[in-house]
């Protein structure tokens, strides 16, 4: 028989995580808030059913949240991270290939058995990941991935599908493709969804079937593709491993805006020390990089800048980066602007390997061994006793722009001075 | 987000011969990758996770105040494991233990009185310990 097509994601992922790891959360409302402790952005099934709305300004329902007594958290990517490798590599022996389209969701192809019925596979599925994770999962199933997506969003949306819903087992899956509107549907943009909407087309099944020329004219190929994915034909592959990253970017928002050119200094220097840390656990070196900052889109007089420079030598050595950082933050700073966020952007990345032995190495090889040697020991320092215990001067002592995030839980799972508590009393 | 699972761990050469010098040793030849810890104690990566041990309930099991705990949640909690419930929103540690044919759990120190899994209101299997590893040095 086909193949199915499957999309299991974990349900509220964030919210999830944090109670997975404090007993005491178990079955109380809880929202993790996003970067800089902004906006809700998960909710357990507790806090959506007190009526918390996704994407509030934290500051908006401080008040309610705490009358409602709502735990709040700020958003803990090393726990997250990690549980989200071990959820993926937990899903890959109950499928035939796996794709991990975001940190808690994935695509997955599995063959579907002679009698057609997947249900026990799904339930051992769930319970498995329930079990073994802790995390609530859901799964949506048919023969592409645009309608296993939507599926999944059935599952998920009422309590009698128990997490999962199968729209190849559907007869007549048009009640379900109505139950779905346009703008929902994945694939989907803001744009096309209002061109939809004007035209009279709310929901899938009236997508599926309008004309297919005139979707054409609007939205080309990509439109065809999406139509016939919602007739059932498999369009979209799935797409397999992580591809080698060609770039890496470090940015955020500050905590207050920042005026002082030295402030934007540290803030990029900060970026730079995290992006070169990245490159060397991918063992990648950057060959060009670029600065950037902006003020805020939503005050008037918005300023947007960024500078690039090329390396001599790729490298992914902090000190050669800030090097060539540095002075670019002249080049884009403005005094009098209030800027709030800045990045930076390592680019043109290659294999560390194939940079060994390079003739144009601007340091004799003992002493570019050695600094490879440095870089190990500040990074593994840092890993062990958390970031920042080995600092660049640049970035400045105690910055007051640093991201707010203010109601962190620990890495429980991946920092030995973070680990939960067993009580042996 | 990187979502590569990040495999680290100690290397440490295991040589299966003494140190003859003068001449490159004809053992060179066999020695090995080294020992993994991760690979000798874990047998699910994914489902297993460390805890620290806090309080003395657990000391004729072995396991000491501020010892470093093992936990695989994919194992089937039976009796005679040592197991981490979820009891009043905290883990616990304690030994599973089939009693009279019900099951309790039990600590492993006299000090502290059994508890019946039947009188207890919610109480939830978190995993099972597989291993205490315990610091003989300050610095261990």
């Amino acid at each position: 028989m086909a193949d199915v097509l499957a999309l299991i994601d974990a349900n509220n992922f964030y919210a999830s995580c944090e109670q997975a790891f404090e007993p005491a959360l178990i079955g109380r409302p809880v929202v993790v808030l996003s970067n800089n402790d902004g906006c809700v952005v998960s909710r357990s099934s507790e806090a959506r059913q007190l009526g918390i709305g996704m994407g509030k300004p934290y500051f908006q329902i401080a008040g309610q949240l705490a009358s409602h007594g709502v735990v709040v958290r700020s958003s803990n990517y090393a726990l997250y991270g990690d549980m989200s490798q071990r959820l993926m590599s937990s899903l890959e022996p109950f499928v035939a290939e796996l794709e991990i389209y975001s940190i808690d969701e994935a695509f997955a192809r599995l063959p579907r058995p002679r009698h057609g019925d997947l249900s026990s596979w799904a339930a051992e599925l769930r319970s498995r990941i329930r079990h073994n994770l802790g995390l609530p999962i859901a799964i949506g199933l048919a023969s592409s991935k645009v309608l296993a997506k939507l599926a999944n969003r059935i599952a998920k949306g009422d309590r009698r599908h128990a997490g999962v819903f199968d729209l190849g087992r559907e007869a007549n899956p048009d009640p379900w493709l109505e139950l779905t509107p346009v703008e929902e549907i994945w694939g989907v943009g803001r744009q096309l969804g209002r061109w939809c909407r004007l035209r009279g087309i709310a929901n899938a099944r009236q997508l599926r079937d309008m004309a297919s020329g005139e979707l054409r004219a609007k939205a080309g190929v990509v439109g065809l593709r999406l139509q016939l994915e919602l007739q059932g034909v498999s369009c979209l592959p799935l797409e397999q491993g992580p591809s080698a990253k060609r770039e890496t970017c470090v940015s955020r928002s500050f905590s207050r805006a920042i005026t002082s050119e030295t402030e934007l200094r540290q803030a990029v220097a900060t970026y730079v020390v995290r992006a070169a840390e990245k490159l060397r656990r991918q063992q990648q070196c950057s060959g060009r990089l670029t600065v950037f900052a902006r003020t805020s889109p939503f005050s008037p007089g918005f300023y947007s800048q960024a500078a690039s420079t090329a390396l001599a030598v790729a490298s992914n050595d902090t000190a050669a980066l800030l090097q060539a950082a540095l002075p670019l933050v002249a080049l884009i700073y403005r005094p009098h602007k209030r800027f709030a966020k800045a990045g930076v952007l390592l680019q043109e990345l290659q294999s560390q390997d194939q940079l060994q032995h390079h003739l144009l190495a601007p340091l004799p090889e003992p002493e570019q061994q050695r600094r490879a040697a440095l870089m190990q020991s500040i990074d593994g320092l840092n890993r062990r006793y958390g970031r920042g215990t080995v600092q660049w001067a640049a970035c400045g002592l105690a910055p007051g722009w640093m991201m707010r995030r203010e109601q962190l839980s620990r890495a429980a799972t991946t920092r030995l001075n973070d680990l939960p508590t067993a009580w042996a009393r | 987000m990187p979502l590569r699972r990040e495999r680290r761990c100690l290397r440490l050469p295991l040589a299966a011969s003494t140190v003859a010098a003068g001449f490159p040793s004809p053992a060179d030849d066999y020695i090995d990758v080294g020992i993994d810890l991760n690979e000798a104690l874990i047998r699910h990566p994914s489902s297993t996770f460390f805890l620290r041990v806090s309080g003395d309930s657990m000391i004729e099991a072995g396991i000491q105040h501020g010892d470093l705990l093992v936990v695989d949640r994919s194992l089937e909690p039976r009796p005679g494991l040592i197991v981490v419930a979820v009891l009043d929103g905290a883990f616990t540690l304690k030994r599973l233990v089939r009693h009279h044919g019900r099951l309790r759990l039990e600590a492993a120190n006299s000090a502290y009185p059994p508890l019946e899994l039947h009188q207890c209101g919610d109480v939830q299997i978190w995993g099972v310990a597989i291993h205490v590893i315990h610091a003989l040095t300050r610095h261990g």
